[in-house]
């Protein structure tokens, strides 16, 4: 039971300060720890990125210098732009896809959410074990999937992942194949607010289908869409586990997008110090 | 025509179901196959004479151990989230609370910090007090990985409880905490099961902390056993496959568990913010 106090402007007083001692004890814990994990390791990692750090030696303070190392390195350039292009494409890709899936999957009533779990059970599997069953996929031997595919059209197997010009776009159907649903998801969240009497007084004013898309349920749909962008960008931008599954980390004498330098310290020539400024 | 764009509609849907389970499906079969027809030419899309070798070999490899410490680290991990977690968010919606925006924007802005980024100075902090290489340190990182997450849905869920519902257990004699306890939580389970569905898959499915944290086989995730499995096997496809499947079976299940508090928790973290 609560006792009842008199509410004399000293016991709210002591009252608001009991109640947020509560409150800040409550949210302490979880706080504390969020901090120390997701912070406190990003702000050592950028004290990390103004010395000269050899292994785990620190050699003293050198200001920007590891910074301007990267931005020297051709690699580090190359990296950048692959992780922009891989980004990109992969979006292209995912975002009209999963528009698609959204639309079709609103418009099937209950065997649409069936479909829906279907489209999302790739998603919920891990990315490394992604990319362990699409390597046997691709194998190139007559024995694998993708290649008896080449050999149907009489073609020798071809090692997709190390083909120069085949590797990034392997990878980023891999990568639009895992999750591309969830965005469906947020999509359909979408499209279930846009009012169905506005596609029908459309229709009743001769719009076509495409046109009805085009100036009713696309700009509507604007804010679901920048949220799906944005998700996807962070998520494609950061994709480190698939690449380094499908490709072993750089294998082929080229480096991997640019995520993954802060992986492979110890393949490349670079230092922790400047392996750690990937984080902007 | 009304039919005929009914009859394209489901082959899409077919279509889609394939490209999306066809892949999994065909590991799954390629994992019941004796090694010799593994690379059978044309390959056969059903096992002809199944075979559990390949499973048999993960367990003589001690991968299921790798199992074990993955599912042992994602439970750790999760309910120690959900406890922190929802404390929190339940201060954060109930009580007025010290810095109240910049705790609210430590656990927004933390959701977009990629683990990756921070893994190496955060593996040099490990080693710095001893944790590195030790079965404390994955829970651990895992748990502060999905809190921020765990914070937020619950946060926004804990606001549909009625307060008022809250204060009339208190006025029939329950204390705070049991108020709490008998009629809030249990109106949040969507929430707190939502944070557990998404914290488990994001546990389970991790590799690159489980790979930079730990050393010692013993201490392994599933995830990192199965690459070093594959370092050493590299052309056993059977076996490899078999791994596949059994690191697919619990975040897959676990999804279609409870797929419905995952996408309504997305849906409202998301778009209500």
């Amino acid at each position: 039971m609560h006792t009842i106090r008199l509410a004399t402007p000293r016991g709210l007083d002591v009252l608001a300060r009991q109640a947020r001692l509560v409150g800040s004890s409550l949210v302490a814990p979880a706080l504390l720890l969020v901090i120390a994990i997701n912070i406190l390791p990003a702000l050592y990692g950028f004290y990390l990125s103004l010395h000269k750090v050899f292994f785990f030696g620190n050699e003293g303070f050198v200001g920007l210098a590891n910074y301007a190392a990267l931005f020297r390195d051709p690699f580090a350039w190359q990296a950048i732009g692959r992780s922009l292009l891989f980004t990109f494409a992969a979006l292209a890709v995912a975002v009209p896809l999963a528009l698609l899936a959204a639309m079709g999957i609103s418009r099937l009533g209950s065997w649409g959410s069936v479909l829906l779990t279907v489209l999302l059970v790739p998603w919920a599997m891990s990315p490394i074990v992604v990319a362990l069953l699409w390597k046997w996929i691709l194998v190139p031997s007559p024995g694998g999937l993708v290649g008896a595919a080449f050999t149907a059209f009489g073609l020798p197997p071809q090692d997709l992942l190390t083909n120069p010009l085949l590797a990034m776009p392997t990878l980023i159907v891999v990568a639009v194949w895992r999750n591309f649903a969830f965005a469906t998801i947020i999509l359909i969240g979408g499209l279930g607010q846009i009012p169905r009497d506005l596609a029908k007084a459309a229709a009743v004013d001769g719009l076509g289908a495409w046109e009805s898309f085009r100036k009713i349920t696309l700009p509507l749909l604007a804010p679901s869409l920048l949220i799906v962008i944005s998700m996807l960008t962070i998520s494609y931008f950061n994709e480190v586990q698939l690449i380094i599954g499908l490709t072993g980390a750089g294998r082929f004498g080229r480096p991997p997008p640019w995520p993954m330098r802060s992986t492979t310290p110890a393949s490349s020539s670079w230092t922790r110090g400047a392996a750690t400024p990937s984080r902007r | 025509m009304r039919t005929l764009s009914r009859i394209a509609l489901v082959l899409a849907c077919l279509l889609a179901g394939i490209v999306a389970l066809g892949p999994i499906l065909w590991a799954a079969s390629t994992s019941f196959k004796s090694a010799n027809r593994i690379f059978a030419v044309p390959p056969e899309l059903l096992p002809r004479s199944p075979t559990l070798a390949h499973y048999a070999n993960l367990i003589a490899e001690g991968v299921h151990w790798a199992f074990l410490n993955s599912f042992a680290y994602a439970a750790v991990a999760v309910l120690a989230a959900l406890l922190f977690g929802a404390t929190a968010g339940y201060a954060l919606m109930r009580y007025p609370v010290a810095g109240r925006p910049a705790v609210l924007l430590v656990f927004l802005a933390t959701m977009a910090v990629p683990g990756f980024a921070v893994l190496l100075p955060t593996q040099m902090l490990a080693a710095g007090i001893g944790l590195q290489n030790t079965w404390a340190i994955l829970p651990i990182l895992y748990a502060g990985h999905i809190l921020p997450f765990t914070v937020w849905v619950t946060r926004s869920h804990f606001a549909t409880v009625p307060r008022e519902l809250e204060q009339a257990a208190e006025i029939d004699g329950y204390s705070r905490a049991e108020a709490v306890w008998r009629i809030v939580l249990p109106g949040a389970k969507p929430a707190l099961l939502a944070a557990a569905t998404f914290g488990f898959l994001h546990c389970w499915n991790d590799y690159v902390t489980g790979s930079t944290m730990v050393d010692a086989p013993e201490l392994r995730t599933l995830q990192v056993a199965l690459i070093f499995f594959q370092g050493f096997h590299g052309r056993d496809w059977g076996s490899l496959m078999a791994g596949v499947i059994i690191a697919t079976i619990p975040p897959v299940v676990v999804f279609l568990l409870f797929r419905k508090f995952l996408i309504g928790g997305f849906a409202d973290g998301s778009v209500k913010g």
